[in-house]
C-alpha cells in the first residue's frame, strides 16, 4: 500500500496586508487565509494516485493553530488523514528550521512512500523546502513531471530535466514537486465538507517529536527578517468619462502614447 | 553556528548553460560580486563545474573574478544533484567563503538550497538587491526580497552562520567588463563515484523549454469573464495580432476553454511587467492582480464601477468590455 503525504501551507488570501508599525511584522490576526494555490495541484495528484493505485493519503502542514482550517479543507477534498505540526517553538521558522522539523516528523512516521509538494508558497516564495527535505531524508526529489506510474515500489515518470525530456525510474520513497497547472484541482463537495468535520486531525509538537535542541524557529533560524515594507500600488485611478466612442478614443490615444501603431497583417503571410 | 571570522571571500556559482556558455545571469552576478568584494577588500571567486571547462575561463576572467575554482569532467556535462552538491559542498568546507551567490535558475536554486542545508546556513531566494550593512552587525549582507506576491518587501540578514547565501534573478544586475591583472586559477581533480538513485530509461529527447510568452512582452491584453463568450475572446486575440500585443487572462477563460493555460496571469500563472496592460472584463481578484502590478500603465475596462481592478488601474473605463473591444478592433483593422 502506498503511503502518500502532501505538504501544504496556509497562506494569507488577501491583498490588504498590513504591517504592525511597532515591530514591522505582518499582522496575521483576523485576515482571510487559504491553502497555498500551488499546493492544490499537489493535493490533486495525491488524490488521483490513490484513486488509481489505492493506498492512503495524508495532508500535512506545519503552522499555527488556525492552520487546522486548511487541513479541514484538504479532508473535504478527500484526503484520508491530516497531520498538524504545531508548537510555539516552531513559530518564525525559516526554510532550514522548517526542514529540520519536517525531518523529525518523517523520521517519526517512518512509513512514507511519496511526499508531494507544490512548487512555491505565495507568501514567502522561496521554493527551497522540497530540495532541503530531499537532502535531510536523503531521498530523491523529482520535479517537473508530466506523467507518472507506480509499479511495485517504483515510480516511472516522464520529466523535463534541464533541456531534456527523460523517462526515469526511481525506487520509493521519493519527493515529488508538482508544477502549476499539472492537473485540475477538484472542488470541495458538500459530502466532503460534512465528512471533513467528522475526522480527527493528528497533532505533533516539539515533545511528541522528541525534537533536538537545535530546533527553535525563533532563535535558531539562520536567516532573520529585519525589515518589512509594504509596497503601495500607487495608481492614478483616473475615471474616463463620456460616451462609449469617447472612451474608445481615449484608449486608442493611450495605446499610441505607448508607441503601439496599427500594423499591416493582411496579404500573403503564413 | 560557525566562527564568522574564519570565512572570507565572495563566491559566485558560474553555471554553464546547456553545456555551451556561461549563464548570463552568473556574469551579471559577478559584476555585483566585484563591487562587494572591493568594499570588503576580499576576493571574488567563481566556482564552475563543466565538461571541457577550460573554454569558459576567459569569459569569467573578463567579468571581474580574482580567482576561479573549477573542475572539468564528462560527468559534469549536465547538472547532477548528488555529484554537484557533494563537490560544491566540499569546496565550501575547504575554502570557507563568507558570501555565496547563485543565479536563480532551475540548477542554481536547487544547488543553493542543498548546499545551504548541508552547511546549516540561511538562503534567501530571488533577491532584488544586496548590500553590505553595519546596521545589524559588521559588514553583514543585507538582502531585499519580495514576498506575498510582491506586495511586501522584506530585508533579510544571516548573522551567525556562513556562508551568507542567496539566489538572484536574471536581469537584476548588469554585466560589467573588468579584467583583473592577475587571476588565480585552481583546477580540482574530479574524483567522485556517486551513484544516482534515478535511472534513465532509453534515450532522453532534447526539449528546450518554451520561453514564457508573457513575461517580456511590452503590451498585454488581459481577458476575463466579462467577455462572456469564446467569440468575444477570439476578438481579443485578433486585436493582439493587430497591435503586436499578447493575450493573457484570468483562470476563468481557461476553464471555459477560451484561452490556453500558459497564458494565465497571476498568482498561479505568469507575472508580467509590460509597458501597457489593458484588462477587458476582469474583476480584479488578488490572484490576478499580483501578476499585473509591475506593469507601467494599467487600463481597466469593466461595467461594474465597484470592480476591485479599478483600485490598481491608472485609467478606469466603466463600460461593457465587448463594446470597447469592438471599437478598438474597428480602429486597428487596416482596410
Amino acid at each position: 500500500m502506498v503511503n502518500i503525504f502532501v505538504l501544504i501551507k496556509q497562506v494569507p488570501g488577501t491583498h490588504n496586508l498590513e504591517i504592525d508599525k511597532k515591530n514591522g511584522a505582518l499582522i496575521r490576526e483576523g485576515i482571510e487565509t487559504m491553502i497555498n494555490p500551488d499546493d492544490l495541484y499537489a493535493l490533486e495528484l495525491g488524490l488521483k494516485l490513490k484513486e488509481r493505485y489505492g493506498g492512503n493519503t495524508t495532508a500535512l502542514t506545519m503552522g499555527p493553530s488556525q492552520a487546522e482550517f486548511a487541513l479541514r479543507e484538504c479532508l473535504a477534498m478527500g484526503v484520508d488523514e491530516a497531520i498538524h505540526v504545531c508548537d510555539q517553538i516552531f513559530a518564525y521558522s525559516d526554510t532550514l528550521q522548517t526542514t529540520l522539523v519536517l525531518k523529525e516528523v518523517f523520521d517519526k512516521i517512518k512509513n512514507y512512500d511519496l511526499i508531494i509538494t507544490g512548487s512555491q508558497t505565495s507568501d514567502s516564495s522561496t521554493g527551497q523546502v522540497p530540495y532541503q527535505l530531499s537532502e535531510a531524508l536523503d531521498i530523491p526529489l523529482i520535479t517537473d513531471i508530466f506523467s507518472i506510474e507506480l509499479k511495485n515500489g517504483f515510480v516511472q515518470c516522464q520529466r523535463n530535466f534541464g533541456h531534456e525530456s527523460q523517462n526515469i525510474q526511481v525506487e520509493l520513497p521519493i519527493i515529488l514537486r508538482v508544477r502549476k497547472h499539472f492537473n485540475k484541482p477538484r472542488p470541495l463537495s458538500l459530502l466532503g465538507i460534512k465528512k471533513a468535520f467528522e475526522k480527527g486531525i493528528k497533532k505533533f509538537d516539539f515533545n511528541s517529536l522528541n525534537c533536538p535542541d537545535s530546533i527553535d524557529g525563533c532563535n535558531k533560524s539562520p536567516t532573520r527578517v529585519v525589515k518589512t515594507e509594504k509596497i503601495s500600488l500607487q495608481r492614478k485611478n483616473e475615471i474616463i468619462k463620456g460616451t462609449i466612442t469617447e472612451k474608445i478614443q481615449k484608449i486608442i490615444e493611450i495605446i499610441q502614447e505607448h508607441g503601439i501603431e496599427k500594423i499591416w497583417v493582411g496579404g500573403a503571410h503564413e | 553556528m560557525n566562527n564568522e571570522s574564519d570565512y572570507k571571500d565572495i563566491w559566485v556559482f558560474t553555471e554553464i548553460k546547456d553545456h555551451v556558455k556561461v549563464h548570463d545571469c552568473a556574469l551579471e552576478i559577478l559584476g555585483k560580486g566585484r563591487e562587494i568584494a572591493d568594499k570588503l577588500g576580499q576576493n571574488l571567486v567563481a566556482v564552475m563545474l563543466a565538461l571541457d571547462a577550460e573554454q569558459y575561463i576567459s569569459v569569467i576572467e573578463e567579468h571581474g573574478a580574482d580567482k576561479i575554482i573549477y573542475m572539468s569532467h564528462p560527468e559534469l556535462k549536465h547538472y547532477h544533484e548528488r555529484i554537484f552538491t557533494k563537490i560544491v559542498h566540499e569546496f565550501v568546507e575547504e575554502y570557507k567563503p563568507s558570501i555565496f551567490l547563485f543565479p536563480s535558475t532551475e540548477v542554481g536554486n536547487a544547488l543553493a538550497a542543498r548546499i545551504a542545508y548541508r552547511c546549516k546556513t540561511g538562503l534567501v531566494s530571488d533577491v532584488l538587491n544586496l548590500e553590505l550593512s553595519d546596521e545589524y552587525g559588521e559588514n553583514l549582507l543585507l538582502t531585499d526580497k519580495p514576498a506575498y506576491g510582491g506586495n511586501i518587501h522584506v530585508k533579510i540578514i544571516c548573522p551567525n552562520t556562513r556562508p551568507q547565501m542567496c539566489t538572484i534573478t536574471m536581469g537584476t544586475f548588469k554585466k560589467t567588463l573588468i579584467q583583473k591583472a592577475t587571476v588565480e586559477i585552481i583546477k580540482k581533480e574530479f574524483n567522485h563515484d556517486v551513484q544516482s538513485k534515478i535511472k534513465i530509461i532509453g534515450t532522453p529527447t532534447r526539449k528546450d523549454k518554451p520561453t514564457s510568452t508573457l513575461s517580456d512582452v511590452k503590451f498585454v491584453l488581459g481577458g476575463g469573464n466579462g467577455l462572456v463568450s469564446k467569440d468575444n475572446f477570439n476578438k481579443l486575440f485578433q486585436l493582439a495580432r493587430l497591435t503586436s500585443g499578447q493575450v493573457g487572462g484570468t483562470r476563468r477563460p481557461i476553464l471555459d476553454g477560451w484561452m490556453p493555460e500558459h497564458l494565465q496571469i497571476g498568482i498561479s500563472g505568469e507575472t508580467i511587467s509590460s509597458d501597457l496592460y489593458i484588462s477587458f472584463g476582469i474583476s480584479g481578484a488578488i490572484q490576478h492582480v499580483v501578476g499585473i502590478k509591475d506593469s507601467k500603465t494599467i487600463v481597466a475596462i469593466n461595467k461594474d464601477p465597484n470592480a476591485p481592478i479599478f483600485r490598481v488601474a491608472d485609467y478606469c473605463i466603466i463600460a461593457d468590455a465587448k463594446d470597447i473591444l469592438d471599437g478598438l478592433l474597428e480602429y486597428f483593422t487596416v482596410d
